[in-house]
């Protein structure tokens, strides 16, 4: 492997095993601490409701942190930091619903270079990552790129319309296309909290590497919106028994039914499951193991699945009072729903799950 | 002692005494290894944890588990049994000085066969609702009922048995804990067929057989209790052995058995077989990363939740598993016997499959469990539980 086509924590060999346990604990607890203050229920709902659907106050924090950065590497003014650090702050990301534009930041750290990722892990330059050819997952993407110059729309684009710089990734090398070369339509998404664009390009690209970093960066991406599902799957569980302990009918807590606590210890399993799949690719991805492919590809619609279960029967559970627009419940199912159409459906990591059992075995 | 002299001693031993021995075939029963298992268990390896006086060595865990080590690595059996050894962890426990005396060094070397008399026709997931009752006589107890699910029973010199002592107290404070003598007039040990045609429990009739004084376990009436301690380390072994209780000759299930077979039927391009190949493999997966984790989280110091849900997501496989083999097979699911193997393995598994979502509690207490225990969530208001249990048999 060439130093170019490595993961940027693998650019240097001490970066590999970065942090000890006691270490990511601290970064956790710091990310769900600045979330807990400036990314309270309150917050997530301001945010949705504005026009951008960016927090950029916070995102600056967040660089602050280091969160931004990092995937980045320290000589370019990130932390060096790799996949494992990535999925655990994104389960924090998602159990607080943020809506800051990190998992299109992830995968622009394992594409750019030099003063562009020095931007990047600052927080002041935001950049959003349009899959081209045949990683476009959307299938309705039809950017053009020739010449030094690119041209038609990129469909589905995550934080498209905050973005200062795009990158398409294309099989044939990655391109950035500057401000003055796309329009951004803002889509009339359903949840809220994870804002998509098209994106209308017409001018010239600058070719800024081949093609090869382009899987990573896709699975830097996949992981990270992994990590989300599992971070959201547990947080809706947990307010859901919370809920199920206090909440009583028929003179006795709704959770002392059976009808209740099964649904409970069936989503724990799922909530549980997809946490342990997440983390199982996260570690697979730093280590670069053979059968990273597989482990991407169970967690993305284990996640997925869990996910979309844990918020479904959450709502259910609560009853009447997540039918209301003022309850959370609901903003963790659309954002369940979203992400289990993100980056390809759940049939679609199935399949590719079993063809990498098929490869293996 | 230092870790190395200790290794050193255990290994000089190992070479000096360890020529192999007959393997185990049955559970349950007598060992047929009896006479090495005397030979670890008098040199104080059978259960090191243990005080000197209880045939062990007093060690920490720490190096309990270099013994362990050194004989794994010989590839000799018969120590950790003061992790592993059911029987004898329960007695040492639990049984009358007279008694352990008797039984403790007997089951150290597997001299005696034993067998679990718990579960009844009429308390399955309500244990504490046993009727098998237990009165007292002139030097012991006079005991009659019957149980079922009991493997070995047809082998066991005792069983370990819950009884009901006392009948005017609430269901869990009248039941007394037994090790009986199964070798008597008076029980009655019949094979019970399965579903999957197989024989590995019986029903045990017990018609006023007899128990000596010193056969009773924790106090009279503390049965419940020492009842815990002993499905706990139940639980503990359990959790160490695979999960499904399979005959050797039906053990080729697995992640690369099942995509063989669909490769097999020619039905691995169908993409719908892809999508439930795909999803009961990946169930499996799930499953055993969720060990690891629980594993790792408990070796960092946090307790785990996770371990409670392994029997759930087992039972949810093996069900699913058996749902997919036999789709894949299509016609030939319809017959069995040893000319088609391949429908014989999914039938097995399919009906198989409820010896863990009913054993050991069903799917359905286990999520009373987890929800209770692990989610907190507040226990279902039981009406019998404070009444005695005379009341409880007159009400029903």
């Amino acid at each position: 492997m060439t130093r170019a086509q490595r993961r940027p924590w693998e650019r240097d060999a001490c970066m590999t095993q970065v942090m000890t346990h006691e270490e990511r604990t601290a970064l956790r607890d710091s990310v769900r601490r600045l979330l807990a203050d400036r990314c309270a229920e309150t917050d997530v709902r301001r945010v949705m409701a504005s026009d951008t659907g960016h927090d950029d106050a916070l995102w600056r924090e967040l660089a602050g942190l280091g969160v931004a950065g990092m995937l980045v590497s320290e000589d370019n003014g990130g932390s060096g930091l790799g996949p494992v650090e990535l999925e655990l702050v994104m389960e924090e990301f998602g159990a607080a619903l943020s809506s800051a534009p990190m998992i299109s930041t992830a995968m622009a750290a394992m594409l750019l270079d030099g003063a562009r990722a020095q931007a990047l892990a600052a927080g002041e330059l935001i950049v959003a990552v349009a899959p081209l050819g045949v990683h476009d997952w959307t299938g309705q993407s039809d950017v053009r790129v020739a010449g030094g110059r690119a041209e038609g729309v990129a469909r589905f684009v995550p934080d498209g319309q905050i973005a200062d710089l795009v990158l398409l990734a294309g099989d044939d090398g990655v391109y950035a296309v500057a401000r003055d070369a796309f329009s951004a339509t803002s889509l009339p998404v359903f949840d809220r909290t994870r804002r998509l664009a098209d994106l209308h390009i017409d001018g010239p690209v600058e070719r800024i590497c081949d093609g090869s970093r382009v899987a990573g960066a896709l699975a830097v991406g996949l992981l990270a919106l992994a990590g989300d599902q599992a971070g959201g799957a547990r947080r809706v569980l947990e307010f859901t028994v919370d809920y199920a302990r206090e909440r009583r009918q028929f003179g006795r807590a709704i959770g002392s039914f059976q009808a209740i606590k099964h649904m409970a210890a069936d989503l724990l399993l799922e909530a549980e499951s997809a946490t342990s799949a997440a983390r199982n690719a996260a570690e697979q991805l730093a280590g670069d193991a053979a059968d990273r492919d597989g482990a991407l590809a169970l967690a993305a619609f284990a996640c997925a699945d869990a996910y979309v279960r844990c918020a479904k029967d959450g709502v259910q559970m609560h009853g009447g009072i997540a039918f209301t627009w003022e309850h959370p419940a609901h903003l963790y199912l659309r954002r369940a729903r979203s992400g289990a159409q993100l980056f390809g459906d759940s049939r679609h990591w199935r399949e590719r799950f079993i063809q990498a059992l098929e490869a293996q075995s | 002692m230092t870790d190395e002299e200790l290794k050193a001693e255990v290994t000089a031993w190992l070479a000096a005494n360890w020529r192999g021995a007959p393997q185990r075939t049955e559970r349950f029963g007598p060992d047929p290894r009896a006479e090495w298992l005397a030979k670890v268990r008098d040199a104080g390896w059978a259960a090191p944890r243990w005080p000197k006086e209880w045939y062990g060595r007093g060690l920490s865990d720490a190096q309990a588990r270099i013994v362990e080590s050194c004989f794994a690595e010989a590839k000799a059996p018969g120590t950790g049994q003061d992790r592993s050894n059911l029987w004898a962890n329960t007695a040492l426990a639990h049984a009358t000085e007279t008694f352990k005396r008797q039984i403790v060094p007997q089951l150290l070397a597997g001299e005696v066969g034993m067998c679990l008399l718990y579960s009844e026709p009429g308390a399955g997931s309500d244990l504490a609702a046993i009727r098998t009752r237990a009165d007292k006589v002139e030097g012991g107890w006079r005991v009659t009922g019957q149980k079922v699910w009991t493997s070995g029973a047809h082998i066991a010199d005792y069983g370990m048995l819950i009884a009901r002592t006392d009948w005017s107290v609430p269901k869990h404070r009248g039941i007394s804990f037994f090790f009986m003598p199964m070798r008597q007039k008076g029980v009655d040990v019949r094979p019970l067929r399965q579903i999957t045609d197989e024989t590995h429990f019986n029903e045990v009739f017990i018609d006023d057989a007899f128990i000596p004084e010193e056969n009773l376990l924790g106090n009279l009436g503390g049965g419940w209790g020492v009842l815990q301690t002993a499905l706990a380390y139940e639980r503990s072994v359990m959790g160490d052995a695979a999960r499904g209780a399979r005959s050797g000759a039906k053990e080729a299930h697995g992640d690369a058995a099942l995509l063989e077979l669909a490769r097999e039927a020619g039905k691995l391009s169908d993409p719908l077989v892809r999508q439930d190949v795909a999803q009961v493999i990946a169930w499996r997966m799930l499953n055993s990363l969720n060990t690891r984790r629980a594993k790792a989280e408990l070796k960092q110091g946090t307790s785990s939740s996770i371990m409670s849900l392994g029997k759930l997501a087992m039972s949810r496989i093996l069900h699913e598993e058996g749902r997919v083999r036999t789709e894949l097979l299509g016609p030939e699911s319809l017959l069995q016997g040893p000319d088609h193997p391949r429908a014989e393995d999914a039938n097995f598994l399919s009906l198989n499959a409820y010896f863990t979502s009913i054993g050991g509690g069903t799917d359905q207490i286990q999520r009373n469990i987890i929800g209770e225990r692990v989610l907190d969530l507040p226990r279902e208001p039981e009406v019998d539980r404070d009444v005695a249990f005379s009341a409880v048999v007159a009400g029903r």
